[in-house]
């Protein structure tokens, strides 16, 4: 639990750094203050760092507190759900433009589906699959006039 | 008010295609704020590419619509399930869902309905007379006045974070960093965009919008996902007494106003307008001990407080281009992606839109009050449909809804991206509107302030050179301050308690 706890403000510290880092090698301008780019990213990126130190001492003071949430998060089948869920979203991305809207949308509803609902509901997670990939494609394609792949 | 521009406002909302999407926006909209956990800003976020392709009035009207229904949905699942779709629906579970346990989910419903109806009413009728007045305020408004505006609504915001402030300061900074992504506007430089040449535009907050609360909303729901209890609902009669309607007529006429004028406020919204009703209602009743008992008047107060504050939010959007809360940042991300700038000009340069809009919002009130009275069953079944079928919908109209913003697939993995940091938001109970709106309003803060120092030749003593200006840091400051003021007064009281106590034994 303590490591997870300080896994966000630790998170946060790295990307305000990052962003510090990254905001003194922002190109000189060369138009008007060449340093006017700069000001407001480093100004920012100084603030965040601060505050992420305070929400630190904060966390650590509370590191040995039970977090229902980040338990629940953490238990059960929510990590696989979410992890499958977010790969699922990679595969689509990848799938999306190469086989097109119907069949990419199809596969990744259906799994997803399968995923949540059990296989047991085959032929619901089926029939939804195929009509939403569907419905969804005439709304947009047709009906709203989006060109998809 | 300019007569002229209100009646051709009228007449176009009144125009049949206007009124169907009315309907379909007031129905799509209530179907997703039903779904326990999914609010407004969700459903006009993962409804915004049914406007694609429409001109920019009904896009508009369309929007609203799916605003207004989501905020009537958020308070059926309220009354039903107890799950409010959002803040401002929490009040509604107070006394709505102990009527629904004793069989009068209908008289709930129905009373939520007429309820939110008129305060709505009440509220537009605010919006027409006082919109172009405080446009016409805004007009005194230059780079200076306009950052610091911002910065206003920002403080208070985050001042609404209550108890996890810090947070809320982090989310707002990483919105505003998150915002100067891309290319300066002002000398075309590059920054952060890592070698990217999509990211040179920025990053689109509609993807943020969409990963935060769409896919980041949805991921936080499979935490619950398998404890999710399925229960029949029995609806009974669909309308209310006339005891019931005695008994919440002059609450409801009372929040209304109350609601508008909360709304109006930068960073206050429906969820604050509602329970200051609630609590006013609970001090003004001759039965306080009901209320959370199944009082129709702890339900119908804060319903109306709420949808007036949600017509009260639009003036600050609409009159500045300053978004009070989540979902009007929303709201304005859907605007000026429909090409429609929100400012004191937009009366001036497009006030048929606006008026179209104003009228829209009478039609939609009535539309969904029929809507949410005669279709009750129909919107009971849908909350029986399992949530395991209708989260990877709402995933998927996610993900179409991020293509068809600029139709590359690299937005795919931003919105997966925005989607993780949404779930880990809501884990550790950051607030999200503070990042949202930072988002949105940062790279014109940035402007303003940049714009403001350029015109006084770097001298800072332009941020406090007119009444304006000053009016505006006093009240950030009064925002930043006051719930640390609270905290100060309550502990106080506790201390003057606890000796007490100590000197009576």
């Amino acid at each position: 639990m303590k490591i997870w706890k300080l896994a966000m403000p630790t998170l946060l510290l790295v990307l305000g750094c990052s962003f510090l880092i990254a905001s003194f090698q922002i190109e000189k301008s060369n138009l008007g203050n060449p340093n006017g780019p700069l000001y407001f990213p480093i100004g920012l990126s100084i603030l965040l760092l601060l505050f992420s130190f305070m929400y630190l001492a904060q966390e650590w003071k509370k590191r040995e507190e039970d977090h229902k949430v980040i338990s629940q998060l953490l238990t059960g089948r929510t990590p696989k759900l979410i992890g499958l869920t977010i790969l699922l979203g990679v595969g689509y991305s990848l799938l999306f433009e190469r086989v097109g809207f119907l069949i990419s949308t199809f596969l990744f509803l259906g799994t997803l589906l399968f995923v949540l609902n059990g296989k047991k509901k085959w032929m619901t997670n089926i029939i939804v699959a195929v009509c939403f990939s569907f419905f969804s494609w005439y709304a947009f394609s047709e009906l709203l006039g989006v060109s998809l792949p | 008010m300019d007569v002229n521009s209100f009646m051709t406002g009228l007449m176009t909302s009144l125009e049949p295609i206007n009124i169907l999407w009315v309907i379909v926006g007031g129905f799509l909209g209530t179907v997703v704020g039903m779904l326990p956990g999914l609010g407004p800003a969700t459903a006009v976020a993962v409804l915004i590419p049914v406007t694609f392709g429409m001109d920019s009035t009904s896009a508009i009207i369309l929007m609203a619509a799916i605003y207004y229904g989501a905020m009537y949905g958020g308070s059926r699942s309220s009354i039903l399930l107890n799950t409010p779709g959002d803040g401002s629906a929490i009040a509604a579970t107070f006394d709505g869902y102990p009527m629904a346990r004793k069989g009068m989910a209908g008289e709930a419903m129905a009373i939520s309905a007429v309820a939110s109806f008129i305060g709505g009413i009440i509220a537009v009728v605010g919006f027409i007379f006082l919109a172009e007045p405080l446009a016409n305020f805004a007009l005194q408004f230059g780079p200076a006045e306009y950052f610091l505006l911002m910065l206003l609504t920002l403080s208070a915001i985050v001042s609404l974070s209550i108890g996890r402030m810090i947070k809320g300061f982090i989310a707002m900074f990483l919105g505003l960093l998150l915002s100067t992504v891309g290319i300066d506007t002002q000398t075309g430089v590059y920054r952060f965009t890592m070698g990217v040449p999509h990211l040179s535009e920025g990053i689109d907050f509609l993807i943020v919008i969409i990963g935060v609360y769409a896919i980041g909303e949805v991921l936080y729901n499979f935490l619950t996902i398998d404890d999710l209890k399925k229960e029949k609902k029995k609806v009974g009669k669909i309308w209310f007494s006339k005891e019931q309607w005695k008994r919440s007529k002059w609450p409801i006429f009372r929040s209304g106003p109350l609601g508008f004028i909360v709304g109006v406020l930068p960073g206050a919204g429906g969820s604050i307008a509602s329970m200051i009703s609630y609590t006013t209602e609970k001090q003004l009743s001759k039965k306080p001990e009901e209320f959370g008992e199944g009082a129709v008047e702890g339900l119908a107060a804060p319903e109306s407080a709420n949808n007036a504050a949600s017509v009260g939010a639009m003036i600050p959007l609409l009159t500045m281009g300053i978004p009070g809360s989540g979902t009007t940042a929303v709201m304005l991300g859907a605007l000026i992606m429909l090409g429609i700038r929100p400012g004191p000009l937009l009366f001036e340069n497009q006030p048929e839109t606006v008026w179209s809009l104003i009228n829209s919002m009478f039609i939609g009130n009535i539309a969904l009050v029929i809507i949410n009275i005669l279709l009750v069953g129909l919107l009971v079944k849908i909350l029986d449909t399992p949530p395991k079928v209708l989260y990877p919908l709402i995933v998927l109209l996610a993900f179409i809804g991020t293509y068809t913003l600029s139709y590359n697939t690299f937005d795919f993995y931003l919105l997966l991206v925005f989607g993780i940091l949404g779930l880990l938001m809501k884990v550790l109970d950051f607030p999200i509107a503070p990042l949202v709106l930072a988002l949105i309003v940062g790279a014109d803060m940035e402007q303003n302030f940049r714009k403001a120092v350029l015109s006084s030749d770097g001298n800072l003593g332009i941020f406090f050179s007119s009444s304006i200006s000053i009016g505006l840091i006093i009240m950030t400051i009064l925002s930043l301050t006051y719930p640390l003021l609270i905290k100060w007064i309550k502990s106080r009281k506790e201390i003057k308690r606890n000796l007490s106590s100590k000197d009576v034994s």
